[in-house]
Parts: C-alpha cells; structure tokens; sequence
C-alpha cells in the first residue's frame, strides 16, 4: 500500500477531520518558515521530542520516556520519528503540526536502537540502525514498513560491521551509506568492550540488503559515526577518537564520487581543538559547504566542501546539533544560545556572519533538522 | 621582567576598571566576571608566567654554573626543586582557572603529561636526549608534548635514576631542563597576551557581551563553571586512581599526579584553593557566591570547601605512600569529600544559578 496525504489522515482517526485539515494547511503555509527538529532536555532531566520555528516560536515540545538523538521526516507527511538514543528501546513518531505522540516504536527483541534512522523517498519504509544484542556489537540495520498510520517490523539485514550509528540515503535512493563505529556495546549498556580491537567502517548497501562496499580509515580506534551526503553523492564522516588523549589524529573524512574514502585535511589547530569529538556533520548542497560540530572542544566550523578551505572556526560552548537553511547553517547548543550562520558567498577573507536566535538556550541534543 | 608584568597588568585592570565605570547598569552576573576576570584570573595567570620566569632562571643558573663540591651540588639542585614546585603548585591552582584559551587544542598536555600510563614520560625523554644530545627549545616545541612539559622535568629532577650532582648526568639532562622551562615560560607569556588584549582578549570577553566568544554573560559564567567543576571533578579522578577505585580497589601509586616529587597531595590542596576563589572571588571582590541567595546552599558549599581543605592540610606523608598502607580511610573520606563538593557544584550550584554544565560534551553520542 503506497502512503498518501489522504490514507496519512483517513488512518489515524486521532488527527481526522475539518479542524485537522485546516491545521494541516496551516502547517503547510509555514513552511517557508524552517522548522527545527530536535531532542531535548530541561533542566529537570526530562526528555522531549521538541519543534522550533528559527523565530524562537514553540510548535511543540512533547515529553517522551527516554533520550532521543537524531530524527527523520517523512518525505511528504507531516510526521517525523525521533530516534532512541542507544542502548533505547524506544522512538517516538510524532504528528509534527501539535506534537502529538502518534506512536511508541519499540525495538524488537535483542535489538536496540543506536539513535539514527532514515525514511525512504516514497514514505513507506523506514530502515534504522541497530545492535544484535545476542552477539553485542553485531550491526543490522531493521526495515519497518509505513502503513499510514504505524510503523511497523518487516524484515532486517547487515550493517556488514560493528556498532552502525548515522546512516543516510545516497542520491539514487536505492543505496544506503552506514557509518559503523565498530565499537561493542552491550544491552542497556554504554561501556565500550573492544577499545582496542575495534572495527570501525563506511559501508554502501543496497536497500534490500547487499554489501556494494566496504571501507576503512588507517586509525583503528577511530570510530566513525557521523556522516552526511551531498546532492552530488559526496559523503563527509566524522570520527571519534577513542585512544590516547595527547595524540593527534584525523577527525574527518571524505568519500567523493568514484573515489576511495580518505581523511579529508583538517589544519593542526583545529584538530587539537576537537578533542578528538565531532558530533555532527551538515552539508549545504546548494552553497557547497560543509559544518560541523565539536561540543568537547566548543569549536564550530565550515569549510568549503570543494577545495577544504576553512571558511570559518568558532567558539560555540556545548554546539550540538546543525543544519543546513538557505544561505548557511543553524546550530544549537546544549549549554548556550542557538547561532544563525549565514556563510553564502563566505571566504577565509569574508567570514560566515552570526546571529543569536531566540530559541530556548541549552540543553539540545547532538542532532537536529530543519 | 617581573616589573614590566606588574605594569602590564596595571595597565589592563585599569582599562577594564575605566570600561566598567561607563556600564554603570551591568548585570550581576557580569559584574562577578568582570571581577573574576580582574581580581583571581589575571592575577593567576600573572602569578604562573613569574613562576615559569623563576623556574628558567634558576634552570639556567643550575646549568651553567659548575659546582666544584657536593654540598653546592645539593645546594643548586635544592633551589632548583624549590622553583620546580613554586611552578607545578602554581600550574594546580590554575586548573580551576583555565577557562578560554588554555582550554583550547593541546595546551594543558604541553605543561603536563598526566595520567602516564605507561610510563612514557621516562621512556621518551631518555630516547629524545640519544637522539639530540644538545637539544633548543625550538627544536623540543617541534617533538611530543609528552617531553615539553613539567612531568619530564619533574622526572630529570626526582626520579632514583638520576643523579643531576653528577656533571655528566648535568650535561646530558640540562638542555631538556633548559628547554622545558624556556617552552612553559613562552606558553604561559603567550596566554597572558591572549588575557590581555585589549577588547578581543579573555579578560575583555568576561567583562563585556556579546563578544566573539561569548553572546551574554550566562554562557561565560556557564564556561567558567564548567572549567571549574571539571576541575573538582579531576580532584576525584586524581586521588581515585592511585586509591584503585578505577582498577577494582588494587592501588596504583604510580598513577599518583607529582609522585616522583612527593606533591601529590598539596597540589590538590592548590587545585582546591583555585575553585574557592571562583567560588569566593579574590580579596574581597565578587564571586560566584555574591549571585547566591539561598544562604543555606552558600554555607554548604563554604563548608565542604573547609572540611576539604582541613583534611588535606591533615596529612604528613605522599599520596604515593599513602595508597599502599592498610588502612586508607583518611583518603576514603577525602575522595566522599571530593565528591561531595563536585556533587554540590555541579547540581545544586548549577541548578540554583539556572546554568546546564556541559550537556553533549560531558554526554554526547
């Protein structure tokens, strides 16, 4: 059965009717305004799936049961799915025009979820990045099935490595690139088990489960976790470096088209400042830059994806997530104020410019999208 | 040298003193840090720069003055070990205090090579004096931060293998000794460039908001706390270790901070007086505590600073020492205090003054 706006709101008889339909238009006529996607916590410890508009408005903030990480939109429905942060069991889809909670999506048994997942062009799947408890580490990547209303198990295949955590689409939307970061962990457990046999890679695999490639980094115990495509098919990771604190080591990498996936250069001064963490990766396609975060280090930074010229390196205190809006980037923070970087045109002469925004200060989580 | 500092630093605390009479509605929060920035920062790093000088100083009288007797041997190498642990003291305080640009990039490991796991520190600077025997400080920059800071030359200094009254173990460790006290006093002149720049300096950017590193005075006031906190929560780390409480209760004395110098203890004791000055601001100026007016919270916290410090005022023998003795529950009751006042910081404190400290930083995915 393919999704439709009409099956989305015949199905779920919570959100039907005139009053929907116009919150529905409502929502639809905001969309030129970015709406921002994010977990959060207060103060209190308590989670929420939350929805900023980049003007500071709340659309809703709606308190879930455990920590979620990244989210993802359907293509075309008003919903998104805020994933459990690993080792959760949980995610949350939501109904993104009041923030109600549509479903609790539980992991299936011996799996957990690593807080990533990504919708398909067509709505009507969902893959998602998970741990094989029963042999800890092992990556599957679980397909649920979108029938307008739940999302539901169907089937699951190999993430071909240990621990997948991000995961995205390639441009033909038929292939799957997956970050493994090849740590172990057990259920309900954060505690690395493999530090020093660790077996971290980038994998390309078809959506219905066959390994197309498979592709190390020289630095073993760099874990390689986050990631974003380009409207081109460049992919840029982000890496995690789980050895010796004093040492110097890549952080980032890159995988252009038809060539093999390589450190992309990053000065001395800004991998020292990263503190060998990046959290997460955001490419503006249409301005041909990259951004990323370093909340350990408090650094943010831009390049341009074309010729890894540093277009920008700031402090950013606790930066979390970022995203890509025309002409820049947003980024958040789980300490401080959010930023608005506009950095079309930006060049190591001509810096990117920032503004305050008025969303809530602090306490968002590593990931968000808009 | 020491003069021109003081002049320096006159200079600036009058500036940001001017700047501030023209905010005559500033907030509380900016003035604590306008204090702080002032009155315990500069100072403190004042304070480091001349003992790094005094540490090059007496590095260079040691080295190139010969001493025909022992007794002048024992002599020089004492008042080297004084100016050693008048700059790793100093460098104790300062971790409370190191919010800005030493927090950046590699700087604290360029000072200090802790924990040494492995013992790297005697290892890599036995094989970097084969390799260059007449060793620059230029050329020490370019080598591993593992020898470029005061753990290899607390090594060349205390440790049993090495004798520095003997002149041919003097000719081959005093160019590193040379080197490392050159590398500290450039680091920390160097900072307190980046804490004295008018406008666009550490002190300015605590002082006045927004500014490129800060957009108000809560995000500052929450990056200093962080700093701070982190700091007592090293504490934990710093006397845990050693104790086994991160190896299953087997000790581990060499995993104590300044063991070969046997200062373990007191450069907690130093560690700790840094925090309270955030905590209490320095010579009756403003301080965190100025923004607290829950004066029950403000005397739990006075007093878990005094209980700490009286109790490590209490010992008489190294941490290196103390770990492997039977009864340990003079260090068990320090490391409850420890965490006590890292546990008081980093909720109560934080909570009452409305800061979140490091979110994905401290927790992130």
């Amino acid at each position: 059965m393919t999704v439709s706006r009409r099956t989305f709101l015949g199905l779920s008889g919570a959100i039907a009717g005139a009053g929907m339909i116009g919150g529905w238009a409502f929502w639809q006529q905001r969309q030129h305004r970015p709406l921002i996607l994010s977990a959060r916590n207060d103060q209190s410890g308590q989670h929420y799936a939350a929805g900023f508009y980049l003007d500071g408005r709340c659309a809703f903030q709606t308190p879930v049961a455990t920590r979620c990480h990244d989210i993802t939109r359907h293509p075309f429905l008003p919903i998104a799915l805020f994933v459990g942060r690993r080792p959760s069991t949980e995610s949350y889809l939501i109904d993104l025009r009041d923030g109600r909670l549509l479903q609790t999506l539980r992991s299936q048994t011996n799996r957990h979820f690593y807080g990533h997942a990504i919708f398909d062009a067509s709505g009507d799947w969902l893959f998602s990045t998970e741990n094989d408890t029963r042999y800890p580490g092992k990556g599957v990547i679980s397909a649920y099935r979108f029938d307008g209303a739940q999302l539901l198990p169907h089937h699951e295949f190999p993430s071909y490595g240990i621990g997948p955590h991000q995961l995205a689409w390639m441009p033909d939307g038929n292939t799957i690139v997956v970050a493994n970061g090849g740590i172990r962990t057990e259920a309900d457990s954060r505690k690395e088990m493999n530090l020093n046999a660790m077996e971290p890679s980038l994998v390309l695999v078809s959506r219905d489960g066959r390994l197309l490639s498979k592709e190390t980094l020289p630095e073993q115990q760099s874990s390689i976790r986050h990631l974003n495509v380009a409207a081109d098919g460049t992919i840029v990771t982000g890496q995690q470096f789980m050895g010796d604190a004093y040492k110097e080591v890549p952080l980032l990498a890159i995988k252009r088209p038809h060539q093999p996936f390589t450190t992309f250069p990053v000065s001395h001064r800004a991998l020292s400042e990263m503190r060998h963490y990046t959290a997460s990766i955001s490419i503006n396609s249409e301005l041909r830059q990259l951004a990323i975060t370093a909340p350990r280090g408090n650094r943010f930074y831009i390049w341009n994806l074309n010729n890894a010229e540093l277009l920008l390196d700031v402090n950013v205190p606790d930066c979390a997530g970022v995203g890509a809006v025309k002409n820049g980037f947003v980024v958040t923070s789980g300490q401080g104020k959010c930023r608005l970087f506009t950095s079309i045109g930006a060049t190591a002469e001509h810096q990117p410019t920032s503004k305050a925004l008025t969303l809530p200060a602090g306490l968002w989580d590593n990931h968000l999208i808009c | 040298m020491r003069d021109v500092l003081k002049s320096r630093l006159t200079i600036v605390i009058a500036l940001l003193s001017a700047s501030l009479g023209i905010i005559s509605c500033s907030l509380p929060r900016q003035d604590v840090l306008s204090d702080l920035a002032q009155y315990t920062y500069l100072p403190a790093y004042g304070q480091w720069l001349e003992s790094n000088v005094t540490l090059t100083d007496h590095t260079k009288q040691f080295c190139q003055t010969p001493t025909d007797t022992s007794a002048q041997s024992s002599k020089a190498i004492e008042r080297l070990r004084n100016a050693f642990y008048s700059a790793q003291s100093q460098w104790s305080l300062m971790q409370p205090l190191l919010v800005g640009p030493m927090s950046e990039g590699n700087k604290s490991w360029q000072v200090q090579f802790y924990p040494d796991k492995r013992n790297l520190v005697a290892r890599q600077t036995e094989t970097l004096l084969d390799k260059m025997p007449t060793l620059t400080p230029q050329q020490l920059s370019e080598e591993s931060v593992v020898v470029q800071g005061l753990t290899a030359f607390e090594y060349i200094l205390f440790d049993e293998s090495i004798d520095l009254a003997q002149p041919s173990k003097k000719k081959r460790y005093c160019p590193l000794l040379m080197a490392i006290a050159e590398h500290q006093r450039a680091l920390t002149e160097d900072l307190q460039q980046q804490w004295l720049t008018p406008t666009s300096g550490m002190a300015a950017q605590l002082s006045q908001f927004p500014n490129d590193r800060y957009l108000d005075q809560n995000e500052a006031l929450a990056d200093a706390l962080l700093i701070q906190i982190s700091a007592i929560d090293n504490l934990k780390k710093k006397l845990g270790a050693p104790l086994g409480r991160l190896s299953r209760g087997a000790p581990q004395p060499y995993l104590s901070e300044a063991w070969r110098s046997g200062r373990s203890l007191s450069n907690m004791l130093a560690t700790l007086n840094g925090a309270r000055e955030i905590w209490t601001g320095s010579n009756g100026q403003l301080g965190v505590r100025s923004l607290i007016n829950d004066r029950e919270l403000s005397h739990k916290i006075d007093q878990a600073y005094d209980v700490t410090q009286a109790q490590l005022k209490g010992f008489q023998q190294p941490l290196f020492q103390l770990v492997t003795q039977s009864d340990t529950s003079a260090l068990d009751a320090l490391y409850e205090s420890f965490d006590a006042l890292h546990r008081i910081h980093h909720n109560e404190l934080a909570q009452s003054l409305n800061i979140q400290i490091g979110f994905n930083a401290a927790d992130g995915d």
